[in-house]
């Protein structure tokens, strides 16, 4: 099932797209305006009231995918709260943003739940309860999801009146187990939050009759960092301190994503060398993941040659970071306008070199495992996630290729210098199970080699950094990157004097969380770390 | 050579085989967790580890939980207990001391007491994962148990005698024959220990993945002294599973005669053995995944079969 399209898919739906977009007031006078950004990115408002209408009558024209939902205390300076959601349509490079004003008159800010129509605003929203106090009215699921039922409700961490430093009082609560699978025979096995390993938070509470999982609530957010807040008013500079290192798995899908939705504001064009040194250090960041993962998937059954050499090999590769940037995770390496390390030619060869090397020792990895029967045989049916589950919760990344999701933002909105390097192999599965969620990780290594070995081959000459140019106050913009674990959709709005005034960063495992619990029904409980390692979603990408 | 009356020499053959197992076996499990690291390319913890382990754990006050009853106080001792009446009755050099008393069921009955003990205070405490770890330790063990008494009585088929040592005598008498008889209860006595012993296909003995822990889960609420009986007890099972297949499957090297040469070189094959035995089974468990849970019954179902394969041929071409 390989799937080797080289242009970008949908195009035929393009010009549908721009028609609907162009109709739109007309077709819709629930809309109160609509402004043309860009070509490719629409925004339109609609009043709280006429939401539902509003997505009723669109959702049946076009596939709306979710990209982020950013909620904004304007109460100051505007006296409205705002809520933005952005959307992409129907695969194509086609943004739809849809703008929502609350009065700040309501005591209480509501705004009509989507998530009964779209699955895939779950989390947004409740989130949005969490941090801004709006509620979405008629969510099927409204409990809490940052900030846990310990948190009074009365503190809105991100609204404007909120200090920072406010600790407020803990509230013995246990609200949140309120939905427990009862009857006869099910068992209840609390996991977590502090697990056996050296692996961050998370809390999983299994309901299982035998072995057989039927139900499972999964807690995130313990350790949440706080980082949106923290970024308010930060400079721009300061700002990318804080966005390299909310995940360092994550750092240059999460750094690129923040310093290319800066440059698109400023309307900064790179020069090419640079472009071409920011896939480099993409394609480096997906490679030590993967390759990682794949030596994690091992640990998952206890396949101990694979483990340790899954290990090695991402050792090798965290060492060439060091050696060429000075850090292991990549930290620092891009910077606004280009990047802040530049490749010599001895640079390139060593990691041309190594890069060689990891290659031939990663496929006999791949070699042993795949010809051992019995981890192939653990594998294979583990963990299935059906097609639409993925388009319902809008999944991303390799979890989305598993099972015949294809959509990959190097090639669907291509960035940095990914153009230059057509076609780009996307892998895609449809079985949507362990074994194929390695698959596609398989692939996508030898895609990364190419694309590494043809950037170094044809890295242009010419200045690593620009200036950025001056950021008009009170402009938005956002971002798309691929990381190693799927799209990441950053959004942020300029403050006066080139600084944030409010980031929304949303990172690939916000969106596949979700996922996992959905995979693990029907699964074994012993079964289960195999299928959480094979998503290999990040903690702290949700912490952020 | 089956003493009917405890004499003095019976009783210091049991108090220097008691001595020998208790202290080697500790030995025996860091050797396969060293070599097993060795084999992964990791340095792995020094040979000695487990003795340095036991000394912490014995430094350390026990914790039990307020929902635990006396089972959960008593298992360790009744478990270590058990493992110690063992290390006397199974013969480890060539004949046991307790020779005639040392029937196979009267050693299966031992270690099932020892099981249902730990079953029950993993149970005891009422966390999910020791309920987790006995119920799975209940579905192997159903399994395990018969395949080891098939294998085992195979063995005594051929010995005329379900005495361990009569067993022992009758393999290293035969030695050199070769019987493809007790190639097969050989293969499924392997099959049989790694499950007993709670080694990879069957328990990942590494593994701290709460989810997927067997013989750990059962452990998990132990802490300090108790903690260290429950291992201790577990490593001398191992070491008397091992040297059972030793005397049992691989007689070849000891001999039966009692002089000072034969000592030496008896001696020498033993530890031979031992260290072929430990790495088999770190080779054993650095090639093979763990199974799928419910995959496990198959697995063992067919070492049931093996061993009784190994049982029925002999008596075929009598």
């Amino acid at each position: 099932m390989m799937n080797n399209l080289n242009i970008r898919k949908n195009n035929e739906y393009e010009s549908q797209v721009r028609q609907f977009l162009k109709d739109l007031p007309i077709t819709l006078p629930c809309i109160r305006s609509v402004v043309f950004i860009d070509a490719n990115h629409i925004q339109v408002e609609v009043i709280p009231s006429d939401i539902l209408q509003f997505y009723n009558t669109v959702k049946p024209r076009f596939l709306f995918i979710l990209l982020t939902m950013v909620a904004l205390d304007r109460r100051r300076e505007y006296a409205n709260w705002q809520v933005r959601t952005i959307w992409c349509i129907s695969e194509t490079p086609i943004f739809l943003e849809v703008v929502t004003n609350i009065d700040q008159s309501n005591t209480v800010p509501e705004l009509p739940s989507i998530t009964p129509l779209f699955p895939a605003a779950n989390w947004y929203e409740r989130e949005m309860y969490d941090f801004f106090g709006i509620v979405p009215v008629g969510h099927p699921d409204p409990r809490r999801l940052a900030m846990h039922y310990h948190w009074p409700n009365t503190n809105f961490p991100l609204r404007q009146d909120e200090n920072r430093s406010t600790f407020p009082p803990y509230i013995s609560n246990d609200e949140y187990f309120q939905n427990r699978t009862t009857g006869s025979g099910v068992m209840e096995i609390p996991v977590g939050p502090i697990h056996a390993g050296i692996i961050e938070p998370a809390h999983f509470r299994f309901s299982a009759v035998g072995e057989t999982i039927v139900n499972l609530e999964a807690t995130f957010f313990y350790t949440h960092k706080g980082i949106e807040k923290q970024l308010e008013g930060l400079s721009i500079e300061q700002a990318r301190y804080i966005i390299e290192r909310t995940c360092a798995a994550c750092t240059v899908a999460n750094t690129l994503a923040y310093c290319q939705a800066l440059e698109q504001i400023a309307g900064t064009s790179l020069s090419s060398r640079a472009t071409f040194l920011r896939v480099i250090f993409a394609e480096l960041e997906r490679l030590y993941n993967h390759i990682g993962d794949t030596g994690n998937l091992c640990a998952g059954v206890g396949f101990h040659v694979g483990i340790q050499e899954g290990a090695a090999l991402k050792e090798i590769l965290l060492d060439l970071q060091e050696r060429l940037t000075g850090s292991r995770y990549l930290f620092g390496v891009l910077r606004l306008g280009g990047v802040g390390v530049d490749l010599s030619p001895s640079d390139l060869s060593l990691l041309h070199k190594t890069l060689a090397e990891v290659r031939k020792r990663y496929q006999r990895l791949i070699k042993t495992m795949l010809l051992n029967t019995s981890v192939v045989d653990r594998f294979t049916g583990a963990g299935i996630i059906f097609q639409r589950t993925a388009r319902e919760l809008g999944a991303v990344g390799v979890a989305a290729r598993a099972c015949g999701v294809d959509r990959d933002v190097r090639r669907d909105i291509p960035y940095a210098a990914y153009t230059q390097f057509n076609p780009i192999a996307i892998p895609l599965r449809i079985s949507g199970d362990v074994l194929a969620r390695l698959e596609i990780r398989i692939e996508e290594v030898a895609e990364s080699f190419r694309l590494i070995d043809a950037a170094i081959q044809h890295l242009p000459d010419g200045a690593i950094q620009v200036p950025l140019g001056s950021l008009p106050a009170a402009s938005s913009g956002f971002s798309l990157t691929e990381s190693a674990r799927g799209a990441v959709c950053h959004w942020f709005l300029i403050g006066p004097n080139q600084t944030i005034k409010r980031a929304r960063l949303r990172t690939a495992s916000y969106v596949n969380w979700p996922l996992v619990p959905r995979a693990a029904l029907n699964n074994i409980v012993p079964d289960f770390p195999l299928i959480n390692k094979s998503f290999e979603l990040c903690y702290s990408c949700l912490d952020r | 050579m089956i003493t009917q009356f405890f004499g003095i020499k019976t009783i210091g053959a049991c108090i220097l085989q008691l001595a020998l197992v208790i202290s080697l076996a500790p030995l025996l499990q860091g050797l396969i967790k060293t070599l097993k690291a060795r084999f992964q390319r990791r340095i792995g913890p020094p040979i000695w580890q487990p003795y340095t382990d036991l000394a912490k754990y014995w430094n350390k006050l026990p914790v039990a939980s307020d929902q635990a009853s006396w089972i959960f106080i008593l298992t360790p001792f009744v478990v270590f207990g058990a493992m110690l009446f063992l290390a006397v009755l199974v013969p480890v050099l060539g004949i046991s001391p307790l020779a005639g008393w040392d029937d196979l069921i009267v050693m299966l009955g031992v270690m099932a007491l020892a099981r249902v003990m730990s079953v029950l205070a993993g149970l005891d405490t009422s966390s999910a994962f020791g309920g987790m770890g006995s119920s799975r330790e209940m579905l192997v063990s159903v399994l395990v148990e018969p395949g080891l008494l098939v294998t085992l009585t195979a063995s005594a088929i051929r010995a005329g005698s379900t005495s361990l040592s009569a067993m022992s005598y009758s393999a290293l008498r035969s030695q050199g024959t070769f019987l493809p008889a007790s190639l097969l209860t050989g293969l499924a006595y392997v099959f049989i220990l790694l499950a007993e012993t709670g080694r990879l296909p069957v328990d990942n003995p590494d593994t701290h993945l709460e989810l997927t822990m067997i013989h750990e889960g059962m452990l998990l609420e132990y802490s300090g002294r108790p903690l260290a009986l429950m291992h201790w007890a577990n490593w001398i099972k191992q070491f008397l599973l091992i040297a059972l297949f030793i005397n049992l499957f691989l007689p070849w090297g000891t001999t039966l005669n009692t002089d000072a040469f034969a000592w030496v070189s008896n001696s020498l094959a033993l530890t031979g053995k031992f260290i072929f035995a430990a790495i088999g089974v770190s080779v054993i468990e650095m090639l093979e995944p763990k199974m799928r849970l419910f995959l496990l019954p198959r697995l063992l179902m067919t070492a049931l079969l093996v061993a009784v394969l190994g049982m029925i041929i002999p008596n075929l071409f009598r």
